[in-house]
């Protein structure tokens, strides 16, 4: 894999507040990348650099090994992005709206713009006035609007933000089409975890201007522990046995048993030893993590360890 | 560039304001025209052979007037009495007779100042072009091509002083053809006698007329390059219409007052941007004169584009 968007040890800070506190990371070709943070955390103002929007105060973003920073117009060029909603001239028709944009890239004919409408599903209203879109069809119009020039990378701030499900089930087929067809690098934000852990393949967690973590999306979610919920008849005497045999662990009491992370390896042992001390046993189940769960853990334990 | 320039163009046109002003324009136009062949049918002109003598006593009168105010004439009331002496001599001696039919040259001298009014519009655009890409939110779409902001911003410029010139060009068309229809052409060609420095000079009248068009806009360019730099350096269109139209109507009554005090006046942006005072007529402030003037235009005229173009350049768009 090739890395096609490397962002670089980069700072912002805005009038001595330090927003962006260097961040780097990598995002390679024909992965969609998901920048994952609660809001304020800093995913617009990172996303705002990559694209030239606003500058950088240190550190440097390239984009195919061209500095944003020294040759905006030729790393801007391999760029399609929708920043924050795709605001568009509301009082033109869709397609005088790409004309628009068409017109500020070099090369683009009159059949691809009709090809992009095509592939983006608004040829029957691309005629009418945006004004009279949906929040849908602007979406859909606004990614028309970043295709236009065939990018290598596409940027999604929020990119279904305010669509009904239907609208982000489309959006998100789009997207991971796109990466794998057109062999494109997606990054796209969220503070959705539900919406990323469908659409990315990495995902990186950006807090207080931080980048707290980078991983694949399939780790990030299951990891490499598990927890079991082991239903018993006696809880206390149950947890008592299982810390003196796992003294490393935190280990939980239920309602109906204990709660314990364990690799899969260990849970036969971990059956013996309760039956072995007359436990009974009456379940054992796998407690799926969810991306929630673990971003609240992956955030919280960082901030403990950041005030210890 | 160019197709920069268009799609601004089409940014102006695709709005339906643009059509309210152009509309705007040619129904004071045509109200003007009819108020002033209204009151042109009534009074008819007066075809006396005698025009000669009536002038020579005008002249006395005047001359008379100059006498017993003396030295204690103002500045402006001598240079009048002075002007029309002057021009008077210049009909006796060549025999220009004073009395002649309103024609559609007049007419369209007399609608050059509507000429503010389309200063109006265009400050409103030039106020609009950057701080409304701000509003939409459009900004963002536009400010990550491959094209350098400069360049951007460069051809917004362009555009705002090729609608000036389009709205201009109907003005003058409009009214030309208007009067025309409604005053005749005239059956002689005529000039205009241009008084300045105690001369009369004979001008083709179209010459003139172009002369005063681009004089009078002057201070249009000027409010409008003033009004686009609010714009893009604050991205505040209403400060940038408000000022601007304050400037356009109020900013020559203001220097002229202080110019009575003060002589710093004449740094002023607005002491200078009539320069049709130096063609006919006096400058505000003594000893000022039109290489002066021309000098203030374009030191003003750097100074709002340095400030529009380096503040749009380095600004984080965060909005």
């Amino acid at each position: 894999m090739k890395s096609i968007v490397e962002i670089q040890n980069v700072t912002k800070v805005i009038k001595g507040r330090t927003i962006i506190d260097s961040l780097s990371f990598n995002v390679n070709k024909g992965e969609v990348f998901g920048f994952l943070g609660p809001n304020g955390a800093g995913k617009t103002t990172t996303i705002r650099m990559i694209v030239g929007l606003i500058g950088i105060t240190s550190g440097d973003i390239k984009i195919q090994g061209t500095s944003i920073k020294t040759d905006f117009e030729k790393a801007v060029s391999h760029i399609g992005a929708i920043v924050e909603n795709p605001e568009m001239y509301k009082f033109m028709s869709g397609y005088q709206n790409l004309i628009h944009y068409s017109r500020m890239s070099k090369g683009i004919s009159k059949k691809k713009i009709d090809e992009t409408v095509e592939l983006v599903g608004l040829t029957d209203r691309i005629h009418d006035k945006v004004k009279t879109y949906s929040l849908g069809m602007r979406q859909r119009l606004g990614l028309a609007q970043c295709l236009l020039h065939d990018p290598k990378v596409l940027i999604l701030d929020e990119p279904t933000n305010g669509l009904d499900p239907a609208g982000i089930r489309e959006i998100r087929d789009h997207l991971r089409k796109l990466a794998r067809e057109k062999d494109m690098a997606v990054i796209v934000s969220s503070h959705l975890l539900s919406e990323m852990e469908m659409m990315c393949d990495r995902i990186g967690i950006i807090q207080n201007g931080k980048l707290i973590d980078v991983q694949l999306i399939s780790d990030f979610v299951h990891g490499k522990e598990k927890m079991y919920e082991i239903e018993v008849d006696n809880k206390d005497k149950a947890s008592k046995l299982l810390q003196k045999t796992y003294p490393l662990i935190r280990i939980k009491q239920t309602e109906i048993g204990v709660l314990l992370p364990l690799i899969k390896e260990d849970v036969p042992e971990t059956v013996q030893v309760l039956v072995h001390n007359e436990i009974q046993i009456y379940g054992i189940k796998e407690v799926t993590k969810t991306l929630e769960d673990r971003f609240l853990e992956v955030t919280s334990n960082k901030e403990e360890t950041a005030h210890a | 560039m160019l197709n920069l320039i268009k799609n601004e163009w089409m940014k102006i046109f695709k709005r339906s304001g643009t059509y309210v002003m152009i509309g705007i324009l040619l129904l004071v136009t045509t109200v003007a025209g009819g108020f002033i062949k209204y009151q042109d049918s009534k009074g008819s002109v007066p075809d006396n052979s005698d025009w000669k003598k009536g002038l020579q006593v005008q002249n006395e009168e005047y001359n008379k007037h100059l006498n017993e105010m003396g030295s204690s004439a103002s500045k402006d009331v001598k240079e009048y009495y002075e002007r029309n002496i002057a021009i008077n001599n210049y009909r006796i001696e060549h025999d220009i007779s004073p009395n002649e039919e309103y024609s559609v040259w007049g007419f369209v001298s007399n609608i050059s100042d509507l000429i503010d009014f389309v200063g109006l519009f265009v400050i409103i655009i030039a106020a609009g072009i950057v701080s409304s890409e701000f509003n939409w939110g459009t900004i963002k779409l536009l400010l990550i091509r491959p094209i350098k902001r400069e360049k951007i911003l460069l051809s917004k410029y362009i555009t705002v002083l090729l609608f000036g010139l389009f709205m201009l060009f109907i003005l003058f068309a409009y009214s030309a053809v208007l009067g025309a229809i409604l005053f005749g052409l005239p059956e002689n060609p005529l000039s205009y006698l241009n008084y300045y420095a105690g001369e009369v000079k004979e001008q083709n009248i179209i010459v003139h007329l172009i002369i005063t068009y681009g004089m009078k806009s002057v201070s249009m360019l000027m409010l409008a390059t003033m009004a686009f730099m609010i714009s893009a350096a604050f991205r505040n269109s209403s400060l940038a219409i408000g000022l601007a139209l304050f400037l356009l109507f109020m900013g020559e009554q203001v220097t002229r007052l202080i110019s009575m005090k003060y002589e710093w006046a004449k740094y002023s942006l607005f002491a200078n941007t009539d320069l049709l005072q130096y063609i006919e007529g006096t400058p505000m402030v003594e000893g000022m004169t039109l290489g002066f003037s021309a000098v203030m235009l374009i030191l003003y005229f750097l100074l709002f584009q340095v400030i529009a173009f380096g503040v749009f350049k380095k600004r984080d768009v965060a909005a």
